[in-house]
């Protein structure tokens, strides 16, 4: 009979290889950077010397080039993130709504439509898009100088550079949210709806009381994954404006990008990249607690009335 | 308003999205066949007035043009598809490791693995650019590949699925002497198909259409993936050649649309599995 370590042993063989890849490209890197935010790092340089937390302490003294820089990039990206995520929240959900009430046959097809933009890399997505916005020759002031208007200039004036990021970028990623709805919609149980339906209710009733209430959790969900994606921003601005008009759309990874490779000062580009970590990680942190407190609230709530909210508003005349 | 005219209006409806939704693409084909001159003077034609495959064999063929793009296709694709099939095994055997086996620490390792999918990206990338710098390792493939397969969307996915994966097949095989590899490779993988391809089409779409990692582990025109490519060409040489960089991007785009329809199943599939946490 074999002994259980070696047993153990054989099954650890299993993990081992991605244990492996975890610990060399995920947490020596996280250690690594920490240490590399801990020193005055230029890239061209051999002599890398120790300056504890001289870097994070210039990032919030006002007046240092990197207080400029950190904090211009963090209120850019803030500014995509309250643009871009109720948008993609709430046309990924309104085109789950069109796509499932759509007749049976073609739904599948319409659904294949909306998603491919998705599937495409940022760099196409915006080089498409630069060409589309061109000032000149693009697509979309041609569409508007036959209607008469003048040519906009679309990716070098503010708000017209940040109207063109967040359309490229919902029409890039609205698919997956609306995948994720599509999907919540499909699994509200039929008879919510069919007891509404006896009671009269309208399809917009039916909409605000029964599916909004029960897809709430993948609401909450999608407007999580869509703030920390849309806090990843970069290709966007990075291939379409540049940064521009001035740096009124350089968000916070390009001018870490910036500080790392152009500056070349590794130090105190990693104390951003750390910064912005921790601050996307506290903003996911407080969404997810925010989410649970507040389901937690509802089932206590109902836990009092005791029979539960859902029979008591059946009752009710939509 | 009767169901049959409320259908009506919705396929409208959809229709018109529809055609939003198309239309940069079509653009973007439509542009690749025209030359610069007529996509610079701007307007509306849809269909080229001088059709020209002149700007896909410019950029592919690269007479007088000094960047590989047809060596982009192959780093992107070959990148993708080693470091799927590095992803799949790896995932795969840790997941159903820590699922069904007698793992040690198993308890504190899947929840130490799945933790680090909260960990943005934006924390490793400059060390990880620093330890490939250190070992000269900037401008390889196992740049391009080995940095992907630290994920751990792919272990919290199958083992999702692994725990939920009927004992007795295991315990059958078990009786008729096999032993855990045996059991995994003959019983396990099989019965994981549907998942494991669901992995492999996100693994590569994840790595064939990444940008940022892959620009700054890159500077040597040889190692560009395509869609770090593109980009570099959009800021040089090809600046104002839309036409010219319209064939790039319908060139770059190609791959990731074949994969996606024929594992459309799968990919959607996917998306669904990553919201259930």
């Amino acid at each position: 009979m074999k002994n259980s370590k070696w047993s153990q042993f054989t099954s650890f063989l299993f993990v081992l290889p991605y244990f492996v890849m975890f610990v060399c490209f995920l947490l020596i890197p996280i250690i690594y950077g920490i240490y590399i935010s801990f020193h005055s790092w230029d890239l061209l340089s051999k002599d890398r010397p120790f300056v504890g937390l001289q870097n994070y302490i210039a990032i919030f003294d006002p007046g240092t080039h990197l207080n400029s820089v950190f904090f211009n990039g963090l209120f850019n990206t803030f500014k995509f993130v309250i643009f871009s995520v109720p948008l993609l929240v709430v046309i990924g959900l309104l085109l789950a709504l069109l796509v499932t009430n759509l007749p049976k046959k073609v739904q599948g097809f319409f659904r294949t439509v909306y998603f491919i933009p998705y599937v495409v890399s940022v760099s196409v997505i915006a080089i498409v898009w630069l060409w589309l916005l061109d000032t000149n020759s693009g697509l979309i002031n041609e569409y508007l100088s036959v209607l008469g208007l003048d040519p906009i200039p679309w990716l070098t004036r503010i708000p017209y550079a940040w109207i063109s990021i967040v359309v490229a970028t919902l029409w890039w990623t609205i698919g997956f949210n609306m995948i994720l709805f599509i999907n919540a919609l499909n699994e509200v149980p039929e008879e919510l709806y069919e007891s509404a339906s006896i009671d009269g209710a309208s399809s917009w009733k039916k909409l605000i009381h029964i599916t909004l209430p029960t897809i709430r959790p993948v609401m909450l969900f999608v407007f999580i994954t869509s703030t920390i994606a849309s806090f990843n921003v970069y290709g966007q601005p990075y291939l379409m404006t540049r940064g521009g008009p001035g740096n009124q759309t350089e968000v916070l990874l390009m001018s870490i990008v910036d500080e790392a490779f152009s500056q070349r000062q590794l130090g105190s580009a990693s104390a951003m990249a750390i910064l912005m970590a921790l601050i996307m990680i506290a903003i996911s942190v407080i969404q997810f607690r925010i989410n649970r407190a507040s389901e937690e609230g509802k089932f206590k709530r109902k836990n009092k009335k005791g029979v539960g909210v859902w029979a008591k508003r059946k009752n009710q005349s939509f | 308003m009767g169901k049959k005219k409320k259908s009506i209006l919705l396929v409208s409806i959809a229709v018109v999205v529809a055609i939003l939704f198309l239309m940069p693409l079509f653009w973007m084909l439509s542009t690749s066949f025209k030359t610069d001159t007529e996509a610079l003077t701007g307007g509306l034609n849809w269909i080229p007035q001088n059709f020209t495959i002149e700007n896909y064999t410019y950029t592919l063929l690269g007479e007088g043009l000094n960047v590989p793009v047809v060596r982009w296709m192959f780093n992107s694709i070959f990148a993708g598809l080693v470091g799927t099939m590095i992803i799949v095994s790896i995932d795969a055997m840790a997941a159903y490791g820590l699922a069904r086996l007698d793992v040690p620490f198993k308890k504190y390792l899947f929840p130490l693995f799945v933790s680090t999918l909260m960990i943005p990206f934006v924390i490793t990338f400059l060390p990880m650019y620093m330890q490939f710098s250190n070992l000269g390792l900037l401008n390889t493939y196992a740049a391009l590949i080995l940095p992907y397969t630290a994920n751990a969307f792919g272990v919290f996915l199958l083992y999702q699925f692994f725990k939920t994966f009927p004992k007795e097949l295991e315990e059958a095989a078990k009786l008729d002497g096999a032993n855990k590899w045996q059991i995994f490779i003959r019983i396990v993988v099989p019965s994981a198909k549907p998942i494991l391809w669901t992995l492999s089409i996100f693994s590569f779409m994840m790595i064939y259409n990444d940008f940022l990692w892959p620009l700054v582990a890159t500077s040597s025109p040889e190692m560009r993936t395509i869609a770090t490519g593109i980009a570099v060409m959009q800021q040089g040489s090809f600046v104002s050649s839309y036409g010219k960089l319209m064939a790039l991007t319908s060139i770059a785009t190609i791959p990731a649309v074949i994969v996606f329809i024929i594992g459309q199943r799968y990919f959607i599939k996917g998306v669904t599995q990553s919201g259930i946490k």
